[in-house]
């Protein structure tokens, strides 16, 4: 069988962020890059689909400049068996459905039967790149899965709802699922797979959105306005005392 | 009167007697040399190492730890024992030597007899007093073995063996001894020089001469099957010791001590690392399992086995025996045993106690290699966090690596990439970078440096973690990478001098970091700052208090830095209480072999169990010179509920404290 992944690079979200010259994402220097969280989870069931039914060829697919190869060997380490990526130096700024017509652009023609992306990405969180590739490829998306099975064709997921509550939902291929945190503990990739992927193929194509358009502009892009943040208090006990004493007189009313 | 002895009275020194004694001597060196060699088999399974380098230095050690009993002189009691009962019988097999070489060899052929006059009268006595000794030190030992039955001691069929054939020999010898004299010495003044032999002869005396001779004749026999027996046996019971363990102090690691072997992973035809069976490890490793006798001296000091973790050093050497010699192809991992595997601090205290100088550390490390590059396997889910957090921003912690050198900003430190034109470069580390408690460390450091008017820079966010914790969990690759990149960064200054704060990042970046061509000084900052107060540079106003201070594992055991710290304390006016266990003996915070990045989740908490220790000193302040260990006993005091008592402190916090006006810098 044949699976696609749908991986992005995203900055560690323990960086220091600062907002771009523009005024419209953030700026990119003084990041630390990892592979965006939801997509290790679609990486890891695809690697655990394979080791269960054997013969299944795994695409790791990944949109963005070229230091994006970096993010795609983890994806290669951890057992995908090829690597596209599409070099596209203005990924960041792109929309949701170019980025999906990018991704159904490669996929149309290729057959896949399970295509796994992330539910989301870390840093522009728009949930939609999955279920739009599978519009556009006209095949059924579920989304927010955290429990998968696989048997001769048919597929079994649990999808996770609002309040908790579960759905399981089955389905056939193709098909493409969007994974969610509680599916599965991504492996750490072991040292003769590391080497292995180094030797992978990795094509790089031309990004091509097929016509698709951006639609969208973004106005404004800061920080949350510090509004009435906590503070904590350290020192001794008895300073700390007088400490909230003054401030209760200073701020508030409560002791007038 | 001539003082001397007929040799072979009684049994004759003829073609009966010489012919079946160097036939049987024959037998039994002949059954050893077979046992041996069976053995070296064995040992051949493992890898190659080449232990044959500065042969002069290894022969020392051989000889001290031997004739000496250094090693074994270290534990008093048993180990006392032990030592008195070796030169005692070291004495016998010399003086029985002595007496082959005179009977058989100097006056057979050329008619020459030294045992005789005064030195035949100090041979008799010392000889009478060392059997003497040895039988009370064996009787010592065995009161401890089988009555006394110390806590952890395994007990074999072997120990009987052995116990039992060294008291026969050593009583037949008295019974010969006394049988001969009561009928050949009693009432001469040859006799007080046999004192033991004479008491025995008086108790023998009603037997009558011809019953003498007979008892004599049996018991002389007797002690010849016993001592070839024993020969014989040497390499079939834990009699090997005296031939392996002996051996061992000539083929130990030489050092620098703790550092690992470098895996070469531009080496791509290599398709397993660490072990995970016995054929993975060196041949010294099955080795010294052969040399193990069981002491349980690395199990009593090993901060796991002690605080109710399943691992005991001891059982580690000896699994890996047991299935060399029964098993070879059986899994290593699961025969010691993961949570053992995981368990080990790398403290080296089992290592550095270890009269049969045995390497545990290396191989526990083995067996972690094997699991984290070869299955992905981690102590736990944290672990694995660490290590990814750390490919991500260069720390375990997980903060983001472009806030490093955020703590400096405020002290005018600024980043080498900044300013190059340093007098030393200040390796951080992790904790002192993010870690608030430890930030306080690295601040009091650079006042220490500035008050004594060093220019110091730091790497600030080109500094990465030095790869210690990752390394000695295994995870080899990722160490590397690390020091591969340190390395061409600090090198990239032309940095000229290191001081790091970190006793992990000491001991990695000066021995670890020279197998990829670094060779930049390291010195930790208690030596440091003892020199600067030495010097003349730094002066620090003596102001009363009362500490007890933890020698680090990687400053203490792996370099033997116990003084400059202690000369520190004394400078800031410490009285220093020291805990029972301190320096080479000191026990470990839970934190090293990369645990500061794991969960403790068996038996009793290895930090809390020192915080107690340091809080039976009566001291106030807790003195630390690790980040780790600090924050381990941060964490401890308020695990053993003791914060209003003991504080736990850097030694440079303490100096900071207490800084004098300073000489005017020239």
């Amino acid at each position: 069988m044949k699976i696609l992944i749908c991986i992005k690079q995203v900055p560690d979200m323990e960086s220091k962020f600062k907002i771009n010259g523009e005024g419209n994402w953030y700026d990119r220097t003084d990041l630390a890059w990892r592979m965006n969280e939801y997509d290790e989870y679609a990486v890891e069931q695809a690697v655990r689909l394979k080791e269960q039914v054997g013969d299944a060829d795994l695409t790791v697919l990944c949109i963005g400049p070229d230091q994006v190869k970096e993010t795609m060997k983890k994806a290669l380490a951890m057992g995908c068996d090829r690597g596209v990526q599409i070099g596209d130096n203005d990924a960041h700024k792109r929309e949701p459905i170019e980025i999906a017509a990018m991704i159904a652009g490669f996929a149309k023609d290729k057959n896949f039967d399970i295509i796994f992306t992330g539910m989301q990405s870390q840093d522009r969180g728009s949930a939609q790149v999955g279920v739009m590739v599978a519009e556009m490829l006209a095949i059924p998306a579920v989304t927010t899965i955290v429990g998968f099975s696989f048997d001769n064709g048919a597929v079994k997921v649990k999808r996770e709802l609002e309040g908790g509550s579960k759905a399981l939902v089955s389905t056939t291929t193709p098909v493409l699922l969007t994974c969610q945190l509680g599916l599965n503990t991504p492996r750490y990739p072991t040292l003769p797979n590391i080497m292995k992927a180094k030797k992978k193929e990795l094509l790089t194509l031309a990004p091509d959105t097929g016509g698709v358009c951006a639609s969208q502009e973004t106005a404004a892009f800061y920080f949350p306005e510090r509004k009435g943040s906590g503070i904590v208090l350290e020192g001794d006990v008895s300073d700390l005392a007088d400490k909230l004493i003054q401030l209760l007189k200073e701020k508030t009313g409560v002791l007038a | 009167m001539e003082f001397t002895r007929e040799i072979y009275w009684n049994v004759g020194h003829g073609f009966t007697t010489l012919a079946p004694m160097y036939g049987l001597l024959l037998v039994a060196l002949t059954v050893l040399v077979l046992g041996c060699l069976k053995r070296i088999k064995v040992y051949r399974l493992g890898q190659p190492l080449d232990r044959t380098d500065q042969r002069g230095l290894r022969m020392r050690n051989l000889l001290e730890s031997v004739l000496l009993q250094t090693k074994v002189f270290r534990v008093p009691g048993a180990g006392t024992a032990h030592a008195l009962f070796f030169w005692s019988f070291f004495i016998l097999m010399i003086g029985t030597s002595l007496i082959v070489a005179q009977a058989d060899f100097t006056d057979l052929f050329f008619g020459v007899k030294f045992l005789k006059g005064t030195f035949y009268k100090l041979f008799s006595v010392v000889l009478d007093l060392a059997g003497l000794i040895a039988i009370l030190m064996l009787g010592g030992l065995l009161v401890r073995r089988y009555l006394i039955r110390p806590e952890g001691l395994l007990t074999k069929s072997d120990d009987a063996v052995m116990h039992g054939l060294l008291l026969a020999i050593l009583v037949t010898g008295f019974l010969i001894e006394g049988a001969r004299m009561a009928v050949t010495e009693l009432n001469t003044p040859l006799a007080l020089w046999s004192p033991v032999g004479l008491v025995t002869a008086k108790m023998l005396t009603s037997l009558g001469e011809g019953g003498l001779r007979t008892l004599h004749a049996g018991l002389w026999w007797l002690h010849l099957l016993l001592a070839l027996a024993f020969i014989a046996i040497i390499p079939y019971t834990k009699f090997r010791h005296i031939l392996t363990s002996s051996a061992n102090a000539y083929l130990a690691d030489l050092g620098p001590t703790g550092k690992l072997t470098t895996i070469n992973l531009e080496d791509e035809t290599t398709e397993k690392f660490g072990a995970s069976e016995v054929t993975d490890l060196r041949w010294k490793d099955i080795f010294d399992a052969d040399a193990c006798t069981l002491c349980k001296r690395c199990q009593d000091r090993c901060p796991a086995y002690t605080t109710g973790k399943p691992l005991s050093p001891m059982q580690v050497i000896n699994q890996i025996g047991e299935i060399s010699f029964t098993n070879p192809a059986a899994n290593l991992i699961d025969t010691v045993g993961r949570e053992a595997i995981w368990a080990c601090t790398t403290c080296r205290a089992c290592q550095d106690i270890c009269p049969a100088s045995i390497e545990h550390v290396s191989k526990i490390i083995e067996m972690r290699r094997n699991l984290v590059l070869m299955e992905g396997e981690f102590p736990g889910e944290e672990v694995m966090t660490a290590m990814e957090q750390t490919e991500v921003n260069g720390n375990p912690l997980g903060m983001g690596y472009a806030a490093r050198g955020d703590w400096a900003e405020a002290l005018g430190i600024t980043a080498l990439a900044e300013d190059a034109e340093v007098e030393v470069l200040y390796f951080v580390g992790c904790y002192a970078s993010f870690d608030k408690r430890n930030i306080a460390v690295a601040k009091s450091f650079v006042k220490l440096c500035q008050a004594a008017g060093v220019k110091v820079g730091i790497l600030g966010k080109e500094e990465k973690c030095c790869g210690e914790p990752m390394r000695k969990m295994g995870n080899e690759y990722l160490y590397q990478t690390l020091a591969m990149e340190m390395i061409e960064t600090i090198k990239g200054y032309g940095v000229k001098k290191i001081v790091t704060t970190c006793p992990h990042c000491f001991n990695t970046l000066t021995k670890d970091y020279r197998d990829f061509d670094f060779a930049i000084e390291v010195v930790p900052h208690v030596v440091f700052l003892d020199e600067l107060i030495t010097t003349g540079r730094l002066r620090i106003k003596a102001e009363p208090f009362s500490c007890t201070y933890h020698d680090s594992c990687y400053l203490g055991r792996h370099n033997n830095l116990y003084e400059a710290p202690r000369n520190l304390i004394r400078t800031a006016g410490g009285n220093l209480t020291e805990m029972a266990q301190n320096r080479d003996q000191a026990f470990c915070c839970s934190a090293g072999g990369g645990r500061i990045m794991a969960e403790e989740n068996l038996g009793e908490r290895i930090n809390i169990k020192r915080v107690r220790m340091a809080v039976d000193t009566g001291a106030d302040q807790l003195l630390a010179n690790c980040p780790f260990c600090l924050t381990m006993f941060e964490d401890g005091v308020k695990g053993a509920d003791v914060e209003a008592q003991l504080r736990p402190k850097d030694l440079a916090e303490i100096l900071a404290e207490r800084l004098a006006e300073q000489p005017q810098s020239v």
